[in-house]
């Protein structure tokens, strides 16, 4: 996939390509306004990872800009500014999806996926992992063709490890995957144990051994 | 020392000033006309006697027969000679038939020889009512005098003042939050377009640092939330080098993790506060806050092992932002569980107007009067921002819900009072 990351900060710009080269994507970096103009007047992208304060102008001047020209290009804007307005504004100016900094790069991952999934193959809700089989519109997960019982969390998690694969996922990005804002609730982590324990076993009862604990506490994707 | 002096209007104290001060001069002149005019009447009636007494005399030389015109003169052949004697005295009038008070002189002198005793008397009545007379039309003329002038000088007053009391209400309705100037009136009076300057600069210096202050809180929440976003990409770029990392390491890298999302927890819940503050959230809807408190609780219940007791007799609707009121719901339930005594339940409920939420505690708190302050923290042992509570506070206080705290029963309570006060 080629994507362009439209980001002011160098840094932030690197650590989110290196993240996603890894699978194997092609990105390309904006560092402001008018670079990120020309970037995506010249070239197609599959996919646009917008940060709404460009120094020289606004993200959401892009969108608009994009959308006035029938762009079909997904975008996922990325803004430091968590007010509702503004989230709203932007999704209403045609973006796929908003994160609000500082997010995990696993996570930016996971909604580049969904996104991609829903546009660009024209609604295929499939996702394929060797025997693991993936239907996002019915939230059902298969393992050769055997539909597995999942709880809604544990349907997530497995989502998440999945378009994570070969990442090292500590508990931090999980909680905060699963419940957001109200992660911080629980200092042991103890409600993931019981999540990512019942999904590991549900999956190695149907033969799926591929989650894996990294470093004691964190947990890997991996291919057997 | 100003609640101790009793307070009382401008206008009217300068009014009962001028009436006092009208009412004392009135009386002190009064009494002083009265005795003035008296005395000049007296020496008056004196000085009549006398010169009727000089006439008899001189008519006793050419006729020394005495004569009467009783009550008024009198004269009498005496043995010797008396001193003058001048008296008020109460004898019989027969023209008006009745008891009078005159005024009397008595005099004794040697004519041709023979003594006489003259008296001459005048009625006093005569000059008593003059003397009322003047002074009552005195009273009226200088009562009218000030009461004219008491209504023309509070009108003058009510209009020299206008202004300030004009300027006075806008500084009332004077709003930190709110960009309209304050239209204050100008008066020709000096000192008070002096005191319209000094009031414009003041209220303007005061809404600057205001929203500085307010500025300044969101730029550095908001700046934050870049350098923290850097931090959190590298982390997991290291923790997904090739090189593999030691558990220590992965450790460590993790608890950062950790500091970053509670760095960036405070940040958002500082800027919520100000924005609640700025009243940013206008957008108000009827709810079901009861639903909405179940609702809260049945997504707590996934993370927590805490047994969440939810027990609604009354449903009870409020008029309110419906983000506001799940920021409410959250941090009220989210409170409750960070403080609770493991294996005990937590109870909500509620009665007409009020919903409660209670967590098993063993000691009541120490300062429950900092409770809603920011950052205040009861314990270090709970990883908290310390703004919840106060997020929760300023909620209550901007839809003018009551809230209050108690510890009972071994139970921490707080309860939300949504009636109108």
């Amino acid at each position: 996939m080629k994507i362009l990351i439209a980001e002011d900060e160098t840094e932030l710009q690197k650590s989110i390509a290196t993240y996603l080269e890894r699978d194997g994507n092609v990105c390309e970096m904006a560092s402001d306004y008018h670079e990120a103009l020309y970037k995506i007047d010249l070239y197609e992208y599959d996919l646009l990872v917008l940060d709404i304060n460009l120094i020289t102008g606004s993200g959401l001047d892009i969108l608009k800009l994009l959308k006035r020209n029938r762009s079909e290009t997904p975008t996922i804007i990325i803004s430091a500014n968590n007010s509702l307005d503004d989230k709203l504004e932007g999704l209403d100016l045609g973006a796929d999806d908003y994160l609000t900094k500082p997010f995990h790069l696993a996570e930016l991952n996971s909604r580049i996926k969904a996104v991609l999934r829903r546009g660009k193959f024209g609604g295929n809700d499939r996702l394929e992992f060797h025997e693991i089989s993936i239907d996002t519109r019915s939230r059902t997960a298969y393992v050769n063709e055997h539909a597995l019982s999942l709880t809604r969390k544990e349907f997530d998690l497995l989502l998440f490890f999945v378009t994570n694969k070969g990442r090292v996922l500590s508990k931090e990005i999980i909680a905060e995957h699963l419940w957001g804002d109200h992660s911080d609730l629980a200092d042991n982590f103890d409600f993931i144990y019981v999540h990512i324990n019942n999904l590991r076993k549900k999956l190695t009862e149907a033969g799926a051994k591929y989650i894996k604990t990294a470093y004691g506490s964190g947990y890997k994707f991996v291919e057997a | 020392m100003g609640d101790t002096l009793k307070k009382i209007r401008l206008i009217r104290k300068t009014s009962k000033t001028f009436l006092g001060i009208s009412a004392l001069l009135m009386l002190v002149s009064t009494v002083a006309l009265y005795f003035y005019l008296r005395n000049l009447l007296r020496s008056e009636v004196e000085e009549e006697l006398r010169s009727t007494e000089a006439r008899i005399e001189s008519s006793l030389i050419e006729n020394p027969e005495p004569f009467q015109l009783s009550p008024v003169v009198e004269i009498q052949k005496v043995s010797r000679l008396g001193n003058e004697v001048l008296k008020d005295t109460i004898i019989y009038d027969p023209s008006q038939d009745e008891m009078e008070e005159f005024r009397e002189l008595s005099t004794f002198s040697a004519i041709n020889g023979e003594n006489y005793r003259i008296t001459v008397r005048a009625l006093v009545v005569e000059s008593e009512n003059i003397l009322i007379a003047v002074v009552i039309s005195y009273l009226v003329i200088i009562l009218l005098v000030f009461l004219f002038l008491f209504y023309v000088n509070r009108s003058r007053n009510q209009k020299l003042w206008t202004p300030f009391f004009h300027n006075l209400e806008q500084m009332k309705r004077f709003s930190l939050s709110s960009d309209a100037p304050i239209a204050l009136m100008d008066s020709e009076i000096l000192e008070f377009s002096e005191l319209n300057s000094e009031i414009k600069i003041l209220t303007n210096k005061v809404r600057s640092d205001y929203r500085n202050l307010k500025q300044y809180t969101e730029d550095v929440s908001h700046e934050m939330q870049t350098p923290l976003a850097i931090i959190q990409a590298k982390i997991e770029n290291v923790i997904n080098m090739e090189e593999p990392l030691d558990d220590q390491q992965f450790e460590q890298l993790t608890s950062i993790q950790r500091d970053i999302q509670r760095l960036s927890q405070m940040t958002k819940r500082l800027t919520l506060l100000t924005k609640i503050e700025n009243n940013q959230f206008a957008n108000i809807e009827q709810l079901d806050i009861t639903r909405l408190m179940a609702e809260t609780v049945q997504d707590f219940c996934e993370i927590s092992n805490n047994v969440i007791k939810v027990d609604f007799e009354h449903p009870i609707k409020a008029d309110m932002d419906p983000y506001l009121a799940s920021v409410l719901c959250n941090n009220l339930v989210s409170n409750a569980i960070k403080y609770n005594v493991a294996q005990q339940d937590i109870v909500v409920g509620s009665t007409v107007d009020d919903i409660s939420i209670s967590n098993a505690g063993t000691t009541p708190l120490k300062h429950p009067d900092s409770l809603y302050n920011r950052f205040y923290r009861e314990s270090d042992g709970v990883k908290a921002t310390g703004l919840g509570l106060a997020i929760v506070k300023r909620i209550c206080d901007l839809y003018g819900f009551g809230i209050d705290y108690r510890f009972s029963g071994d139970r921490h309570v707080f309860t939300i009072h949504f009636g109108k006060k």
